[in-house]
């Protein structure tokens, strides 16, 4: 309440969220004149009451979620623009993008800032994601949270992958033709899925419509929708307070203190944007994140080598690539839809998975869990990035050799996290982070297979886990706890 | 005084049930008839590509003259067509793993994907990579005048 005359306070709330704010912008008699109409002060009370909790985990995780918003309505205004130029369809999907970005006044900038918004709200969703599941912000009464937070991560990926497809050139033709071929895989309803996702049995044209349709529509809608019931909850719910405790010991008041701290944070994203749509138009150039145009998709072109999805698909990429053709009699794609699944399944469930968090208690093996999949992934993308190969070299004969250099990195990477855990944060439970480490040794510097390099490190780590845990049966747990 | 409520309220529960029964019959199958239309609306019509043989053209065959392989389109599918010294065949160009429009490497006298670095000989049969199941075959009949028949019979 006491923010209302400050003029500063007034206008970034208002700016910020017009739902939240928009009483606070009124001059007295305006906001009278709407109080007696619509009842608005119980809901100014719950707003001036808003505190973000304090003091137990370094604040700067409670903002991932606001920059992930705020790259979101970057993609919104950029999207509703590159909308005004873009024209889908077979002869005019490349042309028209081609048009923009060299005929149209800052064209280039539109799609520049459109890309590298795209590739940084997933970085600054990634980080909350994984932030939200070390703090275990997840457990009981926030399980719906996650789940919905969950979904929009779905939706993300949905628009990273269609999006790929619309300037229908040649990298994305291809990228999409392996992209869409997975739901193939899907047991019973595979087929169908497949000519519904593509408007025929191959990539074509209609798979670009449909795409379209998709990208600028469908999955607004509903990733508005769940934006909606996402920012409700927490509102309803708050944020979470640390592990343990009913409440924060200590709070910022959300207006204005950290209402303006988002916003000051905000606009230093929007400068690093800026910078980085300007000085790389087309992205830093690594693979995965690089949108120059190139050439136009032709499906009677033969693919090519360096084809890759964009960065946050390559581990599903390269987890494809390291099934063999056949096992356990099915397909090698099938069982890797099924891998995938799983994990994907595990991930959402997390909150009814964690027992310990569920009972308010610390869960370490959680937070290993958390870290052993960040490894993973980094093996994996490591490796679809082809770290250490040479370029000009073959490519069958350097695969051992990326193995083999990507697990060093990740393995020091490992090093790292369990360093810094254990010595900073006290951390004491590693048997997941080091099976994920098993495997990158196994499968790096020894030369096992993936597959079974994961399977022996996988049973390892369960009879790890069953081990403890008879241990605690029998009483001796003052030294495995944390 | 319990025998004569039961009798009262066994017929009405079991009468509301059966309207309630009804309710979700009749919704269920309200939303079948608003989702049936869009299912079939979004499955799209079986390709009406020209069947039967195809003719490569003239810009085909040169180009199968210069590099050793094409890739045409026959019956709505991608093919590729390859000549190796003496002889011409043809292949469905859709690798088996993923799809990847596959490749022709005159030097190795293999078929390459390279989305997945899948290789294939020269009878569609899986050399190494990921793809499970080889390369469908084409038949290839070169005609009297030299021009180039391909047709979807096995050869
Ligand atoms: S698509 Fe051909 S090897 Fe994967």
């Amino acid at each position: 309440m006491q923010s209302i005359d400050n003029p500063t306070v007034e206008s970034s709330s208002q700016k910020k969220e017009p739902e939240r704010g928009a009483g606070e912008t009124a001059s007295g008699a305006l906001r009278a004149w709407l109080d007696r109409r619509y009842q608005l002060t119980p809901l100014f009370d719950f707003l001036s009451h808003k505190q973000v909790p304090l003091g137990v985990h370094w604040m700067g995780w409670y903002y991932l979620g606001g920059i992930t918003m705020f790259f979101f309505m970057v993609q919104v205004v950029t999207g509703v623009l590159l909308l005004m130029y873009y024209q889908p369809g077979e002869a005019t999907a490349y042309e028209s993008i081609h048009f923009l970005t060299t005929k149209v006044p800052f064209g280039w900038l539109i799609r520049s800032i459109h890309s590298w918004s795209a590739h940084l709200m997933i970085i600054s969703l990634l980080l909350h994601m994984f932030s939200t599941m070390m703090l275990k912000a997840y457990r009981p009464p926030r399980e719906v949270t996650w789940v919905s937070g969950y979904l929009l991560f779905l939706l993300t990926m949905g628009f990273g992958f269609s999006g790929y497809l619309l300037p229908w050139n040649k990298l994305a033709y291809f990228a999409t033709t392996v992209g869409t071929n997975i739901v193939r895989s899907v047991p019973v309803l595979g087929n169908w899925l497949l000519e519904v996702l593509r408007g025929g049995q191959d990539v074509s044209i209609n798979t670009l419509y449909r795409f379209f349709a998709a990208h600028v529509v469908i999955l607004p809608l509903a990733f508005v929708a769940f934006i909606g019931l996402h920012l409700l909850l927490i509102q309803r719910q708050g944020m979470a307070p640390p592990l343990g405790e009913k409440v924060a010991p200590r709070g910022m008041r959300f207006f204005p203190s950290f209402a303006l701290r988002d916003l000051l944070l905000w606009l230093a994203c929007l400068m690093v944007l800026a910078a980085l749509a300007v000085f790389l138009p087309y992205g830093p150039g690594i693979p995965g994140m690089d949108w120059e145009l190139g050439d136009k998709a032709d499906p009677l072109a033969p693919a090519y080598p360096g084809i890759k999805p964009e960065w946050y698909f390559l581990w599903e990429y390269q987890l494809l690539k390291e099934f063999p053709p056949h096992l356990f009699g099915l397909e090698g794609p099938q069982l890797c839809l099924f891998v995938i699944g799983i994990l994907f399944v595990i991930w959402a469930l997390i909150p009814w998975i964690d027992r310990r968090a569920y009972r308010d208690k610390p869960s370490p093996a959680f937070s290993d869990l958390g870290w052993a999949a960040i490894l993973f992934l980094t093996y994996l993308t490591l490796m679809g990035w082809d770290v250490g190969a040479h370029h000009d070299a073959e490519q069958l004969t350097s695969m051992q050799e990326v193995a083999r250099v990507c697990a060093w990195w990740t393995l020091a990477a490992g090093a790292v996290v369990i360093l810094v855990r254990s010595w900073r944060f006290g951390h004491r439970w590693f048997i997941l982070t080091g099976a994920a480490l098993l495997q990158v040794i196994l499968h790096g510097l020894i030369g096992v297979s993936y597959l079974l390099a994961g399977l022996i490190s996988f049973v390892l780590a369960a009879i790890a886990i069953l081990v403890l845990l008879y241990f605690r049966r029998s009483g001796a747990d003052a030294a495995i706890s944390t | 005084m319990e025998e004569h409520t039961t009798t009262v309220d066994k017929p009405a529960t079991s009468r509301r049930h059966f309207i309630d029964l009804l309710l979700g019959v009749s919704v269920v199958a309200w939303l079948a008839s608003v989702a049936y239309p869009i299912i079939r609306y979004l499955k799209p019509l079986p390709q009406t590509g020209s069947g039967g043989p195809t003719h490569l053209t003239r810009d085909e065959a040169s180009k199968l003259e210069q590099k050793q392989f094409v890739i045409v389109p026959v019956s709505g599918q991608r093919v590729i067509v390859v000549n190796v010294q003496d002889r011409t065949c043809a292949f469905s160009a859709k690798c088996t793993h993923e799809g990847c429009t596959v490749t022709y490497l005159p030097g190795q006298s293999v078929i390459w994907c390279p989305c997945h670095d899948g290789r294939f000989d020269l009878n569609g049969r899986v050399l190494s990579g990921p793809p499970p199941r080889p390369l469908s075959q084409y038949a290839v009949n070169r005609q009297p005048d030299g021009g180039i028949v391909i047709s979807e019979e096995r050869a």
